[in-house]
C-alpha cells in the first residue's frame, strides 16, 4: 500500500548573512490516508520548515539536498518547476492552516470571496457552487449566521472564529493532506478545546491524511495516532502516540516530559531540560542532543555519531545514539 | 506592620476609546471592581484569557495605567503607598519596590544595547548608583543569581535564545532590589523545557531575596505549580479566588471548571472531552449585564435571573471565594 | 561549512550600526554605486583643480566656439609619444562649407598636454557677506589656487567640447555637479531639519498634537509640486545675486518636500514608542529626555540615513527640472538643469551632440544614489531575506 506522503531523506539549508545553517537533517516521514501524524518540537526544531517543504513555501535562500524526496500520491514534489504542478499540491491535494489566521486571509478581501476564488481555482467549479459549497462548510465548522460571515472581512471575526473559518477554506478543497502548523498555539485555551474537537470530528468525516504541528505535548495526545519528536531539525524519537508519551526512550522526549506542569501531580517538581537548546549557528556535530543529553559520556564519543533512527519496537523508532547508550 | 504587602481594594480601570476624532467617546472598563489582599512573601497567580484584564490589573498595581474607582496600597516596611494619592517623589521610591517583568522576551530588551546597559538602566535612570563602578558591581552580582554567564553581558540581546533574554529581562527587574514583582505571561513566549527552567529560577530568587509576586498567565498548569494562591479572571472580574491545591481540586465556578477541563490531557487514553463553552468571549466594550459569564454558562437559567444579579466574591470555605452568582446558581459541588 | 567561534563572537558583540555596514559592504551592487558616487562627490569638490578652464563666461574661448570634443592622442602617423598631444586646430570658413565656421586640423603641429600647470583662479571658502548698513559689509578671503591637473600652452583643450560661447564642457560639467549636489544637500538639510521637529513632535507626543500637525503635513503634501515650485521660484527677483538666487532654490526644496520625510519619522517613532522596552524604560521612570536619546534617536538614526538618501535624487531631479525650464539656477552659474537646457536646440540635436554629455552625468548620478539608498535600506532592514 503506498502511503499518502512519504519524505525521504530531507536536508534542508539556509543560508544566511550568518553563514550555511542546517534546518532539517535526514528527516524521513509517511503518513498513511485518514491518519494523523504529530510533530513535536521546540523552537528551531525544524517542524515548520518540514511543512513548508512539503507545499514548497520556504524562502528564496533555501537549499534541498539532491537525493531528498518529498513523494505524494507517486509525485516528488521536490522536482516540480512549473508552476502549474506547484498548483496542484497548494489548495489541491494539500491544503495548510496556520498559527495566525490572518496570515492566511487578505486583509482587505472578504472571507467569502477568498474561499469562493481558492475553490475556482483548484475544482472547476461556478461561481454559485463554490458560494453554497463555502457556506456549507463554514456552517460545518461550527460558525453561527454562515451567511453573514462569508461576506464579512477577515478583522471582523474573533480569533477563535478566524481560525474556524481558516479551516473551512482550508477543507472546503477537500484535500487529501492537511498541514496544520501550529493551528491552536495562539488560542485562549476554551477556544483551543472547541478547535480541536471540531477538528478530530471533521479528520473522522473527511478521512484526510494530517500533520500536526505543534510544541504542546498535550494536544498532540488528544490529536495524533503517531508522533514524531523533533529536535534541532532530527527527528529523535517516533512512534504511536500511545507508546511514546508511556514509554518515552529519548532522553529528550523524557525530558520533555518531566518538564510539563502536570495538572493532576502538583507536588512533581518541574524538572527542566538543563542548557539552553543551541543557535542554529552552533548546531552540534554528531547527535545534536549530546550538549544537554543527562547521559552524555565523558569521552565525547557522541560527537562522532551518525544520527538514524532504529526500529527498537514494533513501530517505536529511536535514534540510534539512544540506543547506543544503553541507559534508554 | 500589616503582613499583607499589597491591597486591592474595589479597584476599577476603565479606558477612553474613540474610533476617529468624530465619532462618540467610549468607556470600556477592562477591570471591574477588583478586591485582593496579597500577603507578604507569596506567590500570586492571576489567571484568565484575553479579554478577561489580567494585564490591565497588574500594570495598575503599578502605576502604569490610570485608576478610575478604589485605591492599590502597598505595605512598605516604613510606609504605605496609596496608588491613587500617591505624589511623584513617592512614585519614585515605589518604583524601585516594584518591577515588572515582561511577556516576550524579543520586544522587552532595547536591540542597541549591550546586556550590561539593559540591565544598569534601571540603576541609572533611578540614580540608583553613584559611580560606574558600584553599577558593575551591581550589574554583575544580580547577573550571576539569575545564572547568566557574565562574559556575555558585553553582548547584544540578538546573541541570545528566548530563555536567556527572558533572564536578562529578569536581572533587569530585580537589579533595583524590590520587594514586589509582577510577572506578566512571563513564560508564555518560552519553550517548554526552558519555561521550567525559569520557574525555578523565579522561585529560588523569591527565597533568596525575599520577594512577593504576582504570577499573571493564561496558563492553569504552570499556575498550579508555583502559585500558593490563584485567581480567576474573566471579563474583568474576579470569578474564583482559593489556595491552589484547593482551587485545582475543587473549582466551584463554573468558568473554572470549564478552563481546567480544557487543558489536554497527556494521556492519550484520557480523551475525555472538555466542558465545551458555548459561543465567543464577549467584547469589553459591551459586556452582559449581571454575572458576565451568563451567556456562556451552561448552568445558566432560561428566565435570564443573571442578568441582574450584582457580582461579587464570597467566601464559601475558608480562604476559598467564589463570585455571588457561582453561590447562588447551587451548581457548585 | 560551520561558521568559525571567533566570527560568532564579532556577531555577539556587533553593535547595530556595525551589523548594517557589514551587511552592506557584501551588497555588490550597492559597492560599485557607491564607488561611482564617492568618486564623482570628490571630482566635484575638486572641480577647480579638475578644470583646465574657468566655467563662467571669463574662461571662454574664443577661436573654438561649438567644438567638438578634443581627446588627447598617443600616437599618430607621426610617431608614438609619452606625452599626450592635440593637434592644432584653425577655423575656417568657405563656400565649400557653406560659409560655416569650421575647424581644420593640422596634424603637424602637435600641442603637449601638461600636467600641473597654471591656470585661472579658483577660490575656496571666498564669501562675501552684504548685510543691511555698509558698514556690516565683509568679504571672508578663504583659500585661493590657480593649479590644474592637465592644460596646454596654445590653443585650448577641450575634452568635452565647447559650447555657443566657448565655454569649456568639461569645467562646466564638473562645476554643475558640484552646484547640483550643494543645491541638493543644502535642501536636504533644510528638509531633514523641518522634518525632525514637525515629525519628531508628531510621533512622540500623539494625540491632538499629532493629529492637528498631520492635517497641516498633508495639506503641504497635497499641493502638486511642480507648479507650487513654479509659483514660488517666480517670486525671486531677477536682480538677485546668484548666490542669494543658489541659496533661495534650496530653501524652496527643502520646504516643499519635507513633508514626506517628516511622515516617515513619525511613522518610525510612533512604531518604536510602543516597543516594550521603552515601556519597561518609562516603569522605571525615565524622563522622556532618557528616552529619546538613549532609545528613539539611536534605534530610527539608520532608517533616517536611509531616507536622506533616498530623498536626495528627488531633491537633484526637482533641482533640473526647475532650472530646464529656466526657473532655477540661471546662467552664469552652472548646473545640470541649466546645462540641459542648452541642450534642447534641433540645432543642437543634429551638429553639437557633446552638450548631451552632462545629460550622461545626471543619470549616473541619480542611479548611484538610489542604488547606494537600497543598499542601505536592504542593510537596515532586519526582517529581508535573500532571493
Amino acid at each position: 500500500m503506498t502511503h499518502l506522503l512519504e519524505i525521504n531523506n530531507l536536508d534542508v539549508r539556509f543560508d544566511t548573512d550568518e553563514g550555511r545553517i542546517t534546518a532539517i537533517d535526514n528527516v524521513s516521514l509517511t503518513l498513511d490516508q485518514g491518519k494523523v501524524l504529530g510533530i513535536v518540537g521546540e523552537s528551531g526544531s525544524g517542524k515548520s520548515v518540514t511543512a513548508k517543504s512539503i507545499m514548497q513555501l520556504n524562502p528564496g535562500n533555501t537549499i534541498y539536498n539532491d537525493d531528498a524526496e518529498i513523494i505524494i500520491d507517486d509525485e516528488n514534489v521536490l522536482k516540480f518547476t512549473s508552476k502549474t504542478d506547484l498548483k496542484k499540491i497548494r489548495g489541491g491535494k494539500v491544503s495548510m492552516i496556520f498559527q495566525e489566521p490572518m496570515a492566511s486571509f487578505a486583509p482587505a478581501i472578504k472571507i467569502g470571496n477568498q474561499m469562493v476564488e481558492q475553490l475556482m481555482l483548484h475544482k472547476s467549479m461556478d461561481k454559485k457552487e463554490a458560494k453554497n459549497i463555502s457556506i456549507d462548510m463554514l456552517n460545518r465548522v461550527g460558525i453561527a449566521d454562515a451567511e453573514k460571515r462569508f461576506n464579512q472581512y477577515a478583522f471582523e471575526l474573533s480569533g477563535g472564529m478566524r481560525q474556524r473559518a481558516m479551516i473551512a477554506m482550508a477543507l472546503s478543497t477537500m484535500p487529501k493532506l492537511l498541514l496544520a502548523d501550529e493551528p491552536t498555539t495562539a488560542l485562549d485555551v476554551t477556544i483551543q478545546a472547541q478547535v480541536i474537537n471540531l477538528m478530530k470530528d471533521i479528520i473522522q468525516e473527511y478521512n484526510m491524511g494530517v500533520i500536526f504541528i505543534t510544541h504542546d505535548l498535550g494536544v498532540i495526545a488528544q490529536v495524533a495516532d503517531d508522533v514524531a519528536v523533533m529536535y534541532l531539525g532530527s527527528v529523535v524519537e517516533q512512534g504511536p502516540v500511545n507508546e511514546i508519551l508511556k514509554n518515552p526512550m529519548h532522553p529528550y522526549t523524557r525530558g520533555l516530559i518531566n518538564a510539563l506542569p502536570d495538572i493532576n501531580n502538583l507536588d512533581a517538581p518541574l524538572t527542566p531540560i538543563p542548557g539552553n537548546i543551541p543557535s542554529p549557528l552552533d548546531r552540534p556535530s554528531g547527535c545534536v542532543f549530546r550538549t544537554r543529553c543527562p547521559h552524555a559520556s565523558q569521552e565525547g564519543k557522541e560527537e562522532n555519531v551518525k544520527m538514524c533512527l532504529v526500529e527498537v519496537k514494533p513501530g517505536h523508532w529511536l535514534d540510534k545514539c539512544g540506543v547506543d547508550c544503553g541507559k534508554t | 506592620m500589616s503582613e499583607n504587602i499589597l491591597s486591592v481594594n474595589n479597584l476599577s480601570v476603565s479606558f477612553d476609546y474613540q474610533e476617529n476624532f468624530l465619532s462618540k467617546k467610549q468607556k470600556i472598563k477592562a477591570v471591574n471592581n477588583i478586591n485582593i489582599k496579597i500577603k507578604k512573601g507569596s506567590f500570586f497567580g492571576l489567571v484568565g484569557e484575553s479579554g478577561s484584564g489580567k494585564t490591565t490589573l497588574g500594570r495598575a498595581i503599578l502605576g502604569a495605567n490610570k485608576i478610575s474607582q478604589g485605591n492599590v496600597i502597598f505595605h512598605d516596611d516604613e510606609k504605605d503607598y496609596d496608588l491613587t494619592s500617591i505624589t511623584s517623589k513617592e512614585m519614585k521610591e515605589y518604583r524601585k519596590k516594584a518591577q515588572l517583568i515582561f511577556q516576550d522576551p524579543y520586544a522587552a530588551l532595547s536591540p542597541r544595547m549591550t546586556v550590561r546597559d539593559i540591565i544598569a538602566e534601571p540603576l541609572e535612570v533611578m540614580k540608583i548608583t553613584n559611580s560606574r563602578e558600584e553599577t558593575d558591581n551591581r550589574v554583575r552580582d544580580i547577573a550571576s543569581k539569575c545564572r547568566l554567564n557574565l562574559e556575555h553581558l558585553r553582548r547584544f540581546p540578538h546573541a541570545f535564545s528566548g530563555g536567556q533574554r527572558q533572564r536578562i529581562s529578569i536581572a533587569r527587574a530585580l537589579v533595583s532590589n524590590p520587594k514586589f514583582i509582577v510577572a506578566d505571561e512571563s513564560v508564555a513566549a518560552l519553550d517548554v523545557s526552558i519555561q521550567a527552567d525559569i520557574l525555578n529560577l523565579l522561585k529560588q530568587l523569591q527565597e533568596e531575596l525575599n520577594l512577593t509576586y504576582l504570577f499573571i498567565s493564561h496558563d492553569l498548569s504552570v499556575v498550579a505549580h508555583v502559585c500558593d494562591i490563584v485567581a480567576v479572571m474573566y471579563l474583568g472580574h474576579i470569578v474564583e479566588m482559593a489556595p491552589s491545591r484547593e482551587l485545582f481540586s475543587n473549582p466551584k465556578h463554573p468558568y473554572t471548571k470549564a478552563l481546567l477541563s480544557s487543558i489536554p490531557s497527556i494521556d492519550p487514553e484520557n480523551q475525555s472531552k472538555a466542558i465545551e463553552l458555548e459561543g465567543e468571549i464577549p467584547s469589553a466594550m459591551n459586556p452582559p449585564s449581571g454575572c458576565v459569564f451568563r451567556t456562556r454558562c451552561p448552568h445558566a437559567s432560561q428566565d435570564g435571573s443573571e442578568g441582574t444579579i450584582e457580582m461579587g466574591l464570597r467566601e464559601v470555605t475558608p480562604g476559598h471565594w467564589v463570585d455571588q452568582c457561582g453561590v447562588n446558581c447551587g451548581h457548585n459541588q | 561549512m560551520e561558521v568559525s567561534s571567533k566570527k560568532k563572537e564579532a556577531y555577539y558583540t556587533a553593535t547595530q550600526m556595525q551589523l548594517v555596514r557589514t551587511r552592506f559592504f557584501g551588497n555588490r551592487s550597492a559597492m560599485i554605486a557607491g564607488s561611482i558616487l564617492l568618486f564623482m562627490i570628490v571630482c566635484s569638490l575638486f572641480s577647480g583643480f579638475l578644470s583646465p578652464y574657468d566655467p563662467t563666461i571669463a574662461g571662454r574661448d574664443k577661436d573654438y566656439e561649438n567644438g567638438a570634443p578634443q581627446i588627447p592622442m598617443f600616437w599618430d602617423e607621426n610617431g608614438f609619444s609619452p606625452r599626450p598631444f592635440l593637434h592644432t586646430l584653425s577655423k575656417y570658413r568657405g563656400k565649400d562649407t557653406n560659409f560655416r565656421w569650421v575647424y581644420k586640423i593640422d596634424t603637424e603641429k602637435r600641442r603637449y598636454v601638461y600636467f600641473f600647470v597654471k591656470g585661472w583662479e579658483y577660490k575656496y571658502f571666498n564669501y562675501k557677506i552684504n548685510l543691511p548698513g555698509k558698514a556690516l559689509d565683509f568679504t571672508i578671503p578663504g583659500f585661493t589656487f590657480d593649479t590644474h591637473l592637465f592644460g596646454v600652452k596654445e590653443g585650448g583643450i577641450h575634452l568635452f567640447g565647447t559650447d555657443k560661447a566657448g565655454k569649456d564642457l568639461f569645467s562646466r560639467t564638473l562645476s554643475a555637479i558640484y552646484i547640483s549636489l550643494a543645491v541638493g544637500t543644502l535642501g536636504v538639510f533644510i528638509s531633514f531639519v523641518l522634518s525632525l521637529i514637525i515629525g519628531g513632535i508628531s510621533g512622540y507626543y500623539g494625540g491632538w498634537i499629532d493629529s492637528v500637525l498631520q492635517m497641516f503635513t498633508d495639506a503641504i503634501r497635497t499641493v502638486p509640486p511642480i507648479p507650487l515650485f513654479m509659483c514660488l521660484a517666480a517670486f525671486a527677483p531677477l536682480e538677485w545675486s546668484s548666490e542669494l538666487r543658489f541659496f533661495f532654490i534650496s530653501c524652496l526644496l527643502g520646504l516643499i518636500s519635507w513633508p514626506t520625510l517628516a511622515r516617515r519619522v513619525r511613522t518610525h517613532l510612533l512604531s518604536e514608542r510602543s516597543q516594550e522596552y521603552i515601556l519597561a524604560a518609562q516603569m522605571c521612570g525615565a524622563s522622556s529626555t532618557h528616552i529619546i536619546i538613549r532609545h528613539l534617536l539611536p534605534s530610527f538614526t539608520s532608517y533616517i540615513i536611509v531616507d536622506l538618501v533616498i530623498s536626495f535624487p528627488y531633491m537633484l531631479l526637482s533641482e533640473t527640472a526647475l532650472s530646464f525650464i529656466g526657473l532655477g539656477l540661471r546662467e552664469p552659474v552652472n548646473s545640470l538643469g541649466v546645462l540641459l537646457q542648452n541642450a534642447t536646440k534641433a540645432d543642437v540635436l543634429l551638429n553639437y551632440q557633446w552638450y548631451f554629455i552632462p545629460v550622461f552625468f545626471l543619470v549616473v548620478l541619480i542611479l548611484t544614489f538610489v542604488y547606494v539608498g537600497d543598499g542601505l535600506r536592504d542593510a537596515a532592514d532586519p526582517h529581508k531575506t535573500k532571493n
